[in-house]
């Protein structure tokens, strides 16, 4: 067979015209998982040209900059410094992305209950809980708060126990914030 | 938990009322279709004929199954995309600047819908040329049919929507032959659509 259903991930240098570095590999997601997705969408006999996964790739990570870049031109209208889901729901609303919108409502409520749940527990240890009414978790009315995860700069480090000192280290100034629990993403 | 620590309670309640109230209200890029489910029939940019019903069902089956999946998902960590890396792909702009948890969280889904449509429109393409490997033209193909992928225009060469017989070139030389394919296979001219640094990084003011 020319064409191998069983690549997966390693460097992509092969079928492409540019050199590509491990530092460029972090501008796509792994090409295991892509190829892994668009097999679920094909009848089991279809068969993924390597070249085909590299292009999806690449949409990827444009639909990505894509939707984060309208989310983002929004918080800075608004005056706000973090991107979250419902900035994301908008943008994906405003630049066509309509379909997608109600699946990932379901989603981030999910996400939203579960990190209610060791919020409130994490909350316990903070003296005065701040003020989330405004900020209510999306069609979830059974939890007040809506989780804020962790304030990070840079590094990728998720599930991480550090409180104060971890969103300590985020902030350029102004007012220090309640440091929030750890959160239910984590990195492979 | 406070994830909008710089917000205002008045903007951000305003936020998501505009939102929730009104989700096609776009201040400064008005949506490709302002009602209704997207079809993409209703796009004069059709270049080539497909049975649109039968792929227009597919997606609303697609839909619908998302959906389901959603209900039924118990362990959100178990994710089909890393979220360390779609975090690296949104801090690549230079604007962005927090993140919030739940961010990576959606875009893991989201993305997996967005790579299961194209692949499914992609998929029509390639069966309408009767064969069995999905190709980069295909992707082109679906990217040039699809009105709200406009965005993706500059990842694949606009040519490629051309019919195969004008193509006389292959410089793809990394694809190996389709040995089980009957007609010579499909090539796209090879050329480097990668970019040092996404579009997105020319966003905001």
């Amino acid at each position: 067979m020319a064409d191998s259903d069983n690549d997966s991930g390693g460097a992509h240098n092969a079928g492409k015209g540019s050199e590509m570095s491990p530092r460029e590999q972090d501008r796509f997601l792994p090409i295991a998982n892509v190829s892994r997705i668009m097999k679920k969408a094909l009848p089991a006999n279809a068969k993924i040209s390597k070249d085909a996964k590299e292009t999806v790739q690449e949409c990827v990570s444009e639909f990505i900059s894509f939707i984060t870049g309208e989310a983002s031109d929004k918080c800075q209208r608004e005056k706000r410094k973090t991107i979250n889901g419902d900035d994301l729901l908008w943008a994906m609303t405003t630049l066509g992305f309509e379909d997608y919108v109600e699946p990932l409502k379901g989603y981030l409520q999910r996400f939203r209950e579960m990190e209610g749940e060791k919020t409130v527990a994490a909350r316990d240890k903070d003296a005065p809980p701040p003020t989330n009414a405004t900020n209510s978790a999306y069609e979830s009315p059974s939890y007040a708060a809506a989780p804020g995860g962790i304030m990070m700069h840079q590094g990728h480090v998720y599930g991480s126990a550090g409180f104060h000192q971890v969103a300590g280290g985020a902030i350029k100034g102004g007012p220090v914030y309640p440091g929030p629990g750890s959160n239910a993403g984590r990195p492979r | 938990m406070d994830q909008n620590q710089h917000g205002q309670p008045t903007q951000e309640a305003v936020g998501k009322n505009q939102y929730q109230s009104n989700p096609m209200m776009a201040p400064t890029n008005p949506p490709s279709e302002t009602i209704g489910p997207y079809v993409t029939s209703s796009f004069p940019r059709e270049k080539q004929h497909a049975p649109q019903d039968i792929y227009q069902e597919q997606l609303n089956n697609f839909w619908a199954k998302q959906c389901q999946e959603i209900e039924e998902t118990t362990d959100l960590r178990t994710h089909s995309l890393p979220y360390a890396r779609i975090k690296k792909i949104m801090k690549a702009d230079r604007d962005v600047r927090m993140v919030s948890a739940e961010a990576p969280v959606l875009f893991a889904k989201a993305c997996e819908m967005f790579i299961m449509e194209l692949t499914m429109k992609a998929w029509a393409n390639a069966e309408d040329h009767r064969r069995r490997i999905l190709q980069k033209s295909d992707i082109a193909s679906a990217i040039s049919k699809t009105d709200v992928f406009d965005f993706l225009e500059d990842i694949v060469p606009r040519d490629v929507g051309i019919p195969r017989s004008s193509i006389a070139q292959n410089f793809d030389l990394s694809m190996p032959p389709h040995q089980n394919v009957t007609y010579p296979p499909y090539y796209v001219p090879a050329m480097v659509t990668g970019r040092p640094i996404p579009d997105q990084n020319h966003h905001g003011p």
